[in-house]
């Protein structure tokens, strides 16, 4: 049997507020599979982007487990939860989250740098012709428009050539058409590189992209509709079926 | 990490936040030109001197003592063909002219030198007429500094009275090669030949005189010929007296030592101002990386470890250490050129050399550890900066690491005591320094905070607009004030405090003498003169006079111990209680300013001599190793004695009263050979009249006037605070910077409130009031802690240091708080000017 690629366990994560505990995640079981294209829907506050640092390492939880791979990774040090990121994790973000101060080709160039594989340049060239931004490597994200930079972080995201890739609310901040175009190349390069993305998104036209929609409300999964063509045998899909 | 990527990644890093660090450069520079700058000067003075040392030493090779140099130093140096030998011989002494009418002409203190031989072997004696100086003396002539004839009215060619015989002045001088112009001098020179010293009969009167001997080696001698001639004469020369052998090799290192004292002492105050950069250092790091925490938790989310990304920053911390280390070696070497202008008496232009390697290179090492040092602890929050900030802005900082924070005070606290020991040559005064440092930055905060925490309670309502906008802005939490308030008062505390301690000097000296000191010593007064003596200063005026005689001896052992042996025990710098001559009095009764401590006064009932009572001034007892019981043996011109030591006693030295370390019971040493020492106090007019008088007819009695002694103690004080002084602005310098780089750092939240009260319809003049209200609070409150800190220095310096009455200057102060609140709000204004002039709808739209 396949390991899957993420699997989170009585997954729970409470924030301090005004005196109060916040239950932002709520004993959350889930397993995604290498190469499987989720998206996590729900209305904001309902714990969709906590969900996300999480599996990221970039939150801890309160309590329960996220294992990447076979290997839990709650316990880790920073330093380790930075390692597992490079090498595994890619991120798109709703507001882009480029490095101001590098050109678009340098933000494209430092993940495959941090991992020193051969020849980053011409694999960062190579995944900014895929995004149709050849000829603007040398602009500064100021000097780009919001798709553009949006497109330079899809570059950046799959630049490590990462298993996973997270992506929250990646078109939350662009119009329509703009957002289309994004859309298009992040599941077109998520198809040719054969990545697991999970997508975060309150609009239900992105989520219909996605061959599984989790749906979550106030910390727990509502709905967990699953791929209409058969999971692979023996995954075992927990969660609150409805 | 490679390092390529390494180095590519930092400066790409440094991209966008190179104008904004301008502040720290700048408070980086001025401290590094600080320290440069005394470095530099330091090391070209140095320079200097080995440069001229032949000429400032005037011979290859010279002996010096207090007494005369022993003939088998012949001996010793009679293999050495070819040399050739000059005796000196300096004492101080009265120079008067001889009256027509009866009445004593007027007459000054002279430092006497007697020259038998050629002088100077190097260096140039410049004289007027220019001849040889052994041309123009002999038995008859003199040659003197020409202000000694201004003094007494007399021309080249004229007679002067020196110990009482006439002399013709043959010539004046117009500069010695081995008289350095900063050293204090007790009055003009007056030169004489051997001959005519003998006609005086100075010498056999028991005046003070000191020999010095100086060698010229045959040319093309080498340094192991010259140092094999100086240890042979060591080998001869008795340890328990004070004769020190120099050789021109050894450049003057008395002369040395002291400048490198001062410099140890200018290299910290220097070394403050530096630290006070460091403060904005650290306040510049921090607004910078305030701007880099997206940055930062980026790279954390695309893989890069906090141990990757620390050193990313503090690489960056490390290039701007570098680059303000060099504006401040480059400003230090232009304040070097610069200074023989703006003190041209006390700096040669000659000499400044601004290319000191070393210096250079100090500058360079303590700016760039500073820049890092102080950058540590903000740096630290790279650390905690939390990955998660990528999702959501308000995400709580990851946990602190119990050992960072203690980890870095420690380092800073190390680094800070290095550099403080590397100024100081010393780690116990490195040690201390960095004490003291911290301790007063501390007391500053603490102070800054309260008035802070203050304000924010005080009621606002009753103000104008401007003063509460000003005060509002001063309460702000997280306001930029506290550290440029810190720096500033620092700055301020220096100089006034500085300026407050020469001030009260000065005045004290000028105003008169406290009535109950003496205004005049006078010495080598012959027992049979004594009588005459007290005459003449009752003539002129004089009040508590008194006298007691004084035998010269030299201590021969102590306890059985002989003092060669105990010399040999004692490090160099201690064996001089030992060494010296030892003037000893005798008396019934103690002045009142000594206080028995141990034992009783002459308590040993035995009247025998061999029972003889001394009591030590127990500082002194404790410098010998002498103790209650101990038997001192002395031997006083070649007759032994010996006396036990009965009680110790401490002085009250701030008296000017006449104090021994020894004194011995009566009936010991009455008929030993002895002169008397007298204090007095005289009227102002009546000091001169004195000494006309006693020059006229006691030639050979000098009468030193503390006033005058005073005041060239003063002139020296001066000059040391003046540098001092000069320093310490560039504290104040670097606290404006600070200042500036805080109201810079906040420009942006400035501009978005210039914006907001424009719109409201405040005029640019009106929002240019409120900010100058805020300034003037900062510039009002860094001045008033400065102020009382300086104040409170100065109280101390005063009363404990130096024992005299305190008083407030409120001129001062006041002048002193003024300045700092203009310079706040000049400085302040200037560094919001952009802010000011920003119309509201560009700020407003980037919201």
């Amino acid at each position: 049997m396949n390991l899957p690629r993420i699997e989170l366990r009585q997954l729970t994560r409470k924030l301090p507020s005004g005196g109060r505990e916040l239950t932002i995640l709520d004993r959350v079981d889930l397993t995604f599979q290498a190469g499987e294209f989720a998206a996590v829907l729900g209305p904001s506050g309902s714990g969709k982007s906590t969900l996300l640092a999480l599996m990221a390492g970039l939150d801890r939880p309160t309590s329960g487990e996220v294992i990447i791979d076979g290997t839990p990774i709650q316990a880790m040090s920073e330093d380790g939860l930075a390692l597992l990121r490079r090498h595994k994790i890619g991120f798109v973000f709703q507001s882009f989250q480029l490095l101001g101060n590098l050109t678009a080709r340098e933000n494209v160039l430092l993940p495959i740098e941090l991992l020193g594989q051969p020849d980053p340049v011409g694999r960062a060239n190579e995944l900014l012709a895929a995004v149709g931004l050849d000829d603007r490597g040398h602009h500064y994200p100021s000097q780009l428009s919001g798709g553009e930079q949006q497109r330079v972080a899809l570059a950046r995201a799959f630049a490590a050539r990462p298993p996973i890739l997270l992506a929250d609310e990646p078109t939350g901040n662009l119009d329509g058409a703009t957002g289309r175009k994004v859309l298009e190349l992040l599941t077109e390069l998520r198809r040719r590189e054969g990545t697991t993305l999970v997508l975060v998104t309150h609009d239900p036209a992105v989520a219909a992209l996605a061959g599984r929609r989790i749906h979550l409300l106030d910390g727990r999964v509502e709905r967990d509709e699953l791929p209409v063509p058969a999971v692979p045998a023996g995954s075992a899909v927990t969660g609150a079926l409805v | 990490m490679s390092p390529g990527f390494f180095l590519r990644t930092l400066l790409r890093e440094s991209r966008g936040s190179r104008g904004r660090l301008t502040f720290f450069i700048a408070c980086l520079a001025v401290g590094v030109s600080a320290v440069v700058a005394v470095a530099g000067l330091s090391a070209s003075l140095d320079q200097g001197i080995r440069r001229e040392a032949r000429q400032l030493l005037a011979a290859d090779l010279a002996i010096r003592g207090s007494q005369p140099i022993p003939p088998a130093v012949n001996g010793a140096l009679a293999h050495v063909s070819g040399l050739q030998r000059t005796n000196l011989r300096e004492t101080v002494t009265v120079a008067t002219v001889s009256s027509r009418d009866g009445r004593p002409g007027p007459s000054q203190l002279v430092e006497l030198k007697v020259v038998d031989g050629v002088y100077p072997f190097y260096g140039k004696l410049v004289l007027k007429p220019a001849r040889p100086l052994h041309e123009l003396l002999n038995a008859r002539t003199t040659v003197v500094g020409s202000e000694l004839l201004a003094r007494l009215g007399r021309k080249v060619g004229d007679d002067i009275l020196i110990g009482g015989q006439p002399f013709r002045v043959a010539g004046t001088v117009v500069s010695e090669p081995d008289r350095v112009s900063i050293s204090f001098t007790l009055g003009p020179r007056a030169f004489l030949s051997g001959e005519g010293f003998a006609r005086t009969s100075l010498e056999g009167q028991g005046s003070r005189v000191s020999y010095r001997a100086l060698f010229k080696l045959p040319e093309g001698s080498t340094a192991a010929e010259l140092n094999a001639a100086a240890s042979a004469v060591k080998d001869i020369l008795p340890v328990n007296e004070n004769y020190r052998v120099e050789t021109y090799r050894q450049a003057q290192p008395a002369l040395r030592e002291n400048l490198s004292r001062i410099e140890r002492f200018l290299g910290l105050v220097a070394l403050l101002s530096l630290f006070v950069g460091g403060i904005g250092v650290a306040q510049s790091v921090r607004a910078w990386l305030t701007g880099r925490l997206d940055s930062i938790a980026i790279l954390k989310c695309l893989g890069m470890r906090p141990r990757e990304i620390f050193p990313l920053y503090l690489g960056q911390t490390l290039l701007l250490g570098l680059a303000g280390s060099l504006v401040g070696i480059v400003a230090g070497a232009a304040v070097q050129l610069f200074l023989p202008r703006l003190f041209p008496d006390l700096i040669p232009a000659e000499l400044i050399n601004p290319w000191q390697p070393v210096a250079l290179l100090r500058g360079l090492a303590l700016g760039v550890g500073v820049a890092l040092l102080f950058s540590l602890p903000p740096l630290s929050a790279v650390l905690r900066v939390p990955p998660a900030r990528v999702l959501r802005r308000d995400a709580e900082p990851l946990p602190r690491h119990r050992w960072v924070a203690s980890a870095t005070i420690l380092i800073l606290g190390l680094g800070i005591w290095g550099m403080a020991a590397l100024q100081s040559h010393s780690p116990r005064l490195g040690a201390e320094f960095t004490g003291g440092v911290a301790l007063v930055t501390a007391l500053l905060a603490g102070t800054a905070l309260l008035v802070i925490w203050l304000v924010r309670r005080l009621p606002r309502d009753f103000a104008s607009l401007w003063l509460r906008q000003g005060l509002a802005a001063l309460a702000r939490p997280g306001a930029a004030g506290t550290s440029a308030i810190v720096a500033l008062g620092l700055g301020v505390l220096v100089v006034l405090g500085m300026s407050l301690v020469q001030q009260r000097l000065a005045a004290q000296l000028s105003a008169e003498m406290p009535s109950n000191a003496p205004s005049a010593f006078l010495v080598d007064i012959q027992p049979d003169q004594w009588p005459g003596v007290e005459k003449v200063l009752h003539d002129a005026g004089a009040t508590g006079v008194e006298s007691v005689p004084v035998v010269m001896a030299r201590l021969s052992a102590i306890d059985g111990v002989k003092v060669e042996q105990l010399v040999e025990r004692r490090e160099r710098d201690r064996r001089w209680g030992l060494t010296r001559e030892q003037r000893l009095t005798y008396m019934k009764e103690l002045p009142k300013d000594n206080k028995i401590v141990e034992g009783k006064l002459w308590s040993d009932p035995d009247p025998s001599p061999a029972h003889a009572e001394v009591s030590l001034e127990k500082e002194f007892a404790e410098g010998i190793g002498a103790r209650l019981g101990s038997t001192l043996s002395f031997d006083i011109q070649g007759v032994p004695l010996d006396l036990k030591v009965t009680s110790l006693r401490t002085v009250n030295w701030q008296t000017f009263g006449i104090n021994f370390f020894l004194v011995v019971e009566p009936g010991v040493l009455e008929s030993a050979p002895q002169q008397r020492l007298a204090v007095a106090r005289l009227p102002k007019g009546g000091e001169q009249r004195a000494q006309d008088a006693l020059a006229a007819g006691y030639p050979n009695v000098t009468m030193l006037r503390i006033r005058e002694i005073l005041e060239k103690v003063l002139k020296v004080l001066q000059r040391i605070s003046l540098g001092i002084r000069f320093l310490g602005g560039f504290t104040v310098v670097a606290g404006i910077a600070i200042l500036a780089g805080a109201i810079s750092a906040g420009s942006s939240r400035r501009g978005r409130e210039v914006a907001l009260l424009k719109t409201l319809g405040m005029t640019r003049r009106g929002v240019a009031a409120t900010f100058t209200a805020e300034y003037a609070l900062i510039g009002l409150v860094a001045g008033g802690i400065g102020t009382a800190g300086a104040t409170a220095l100065a109280y101390g310096v005063i009363t404990r240091g130096f024992q005299i009455p305190w008083q407030l200057d409120p001129l001062s102060l006041a002048v002193a708080l003024g300045g700092t609140v203009v310079l706040a709000v000049v400085a302040g204004l200037a560094a919001s000017y952009r802010a000011l002039q920003r119309r509201p709808i560009e700020v407003l739209r980037t919201e």
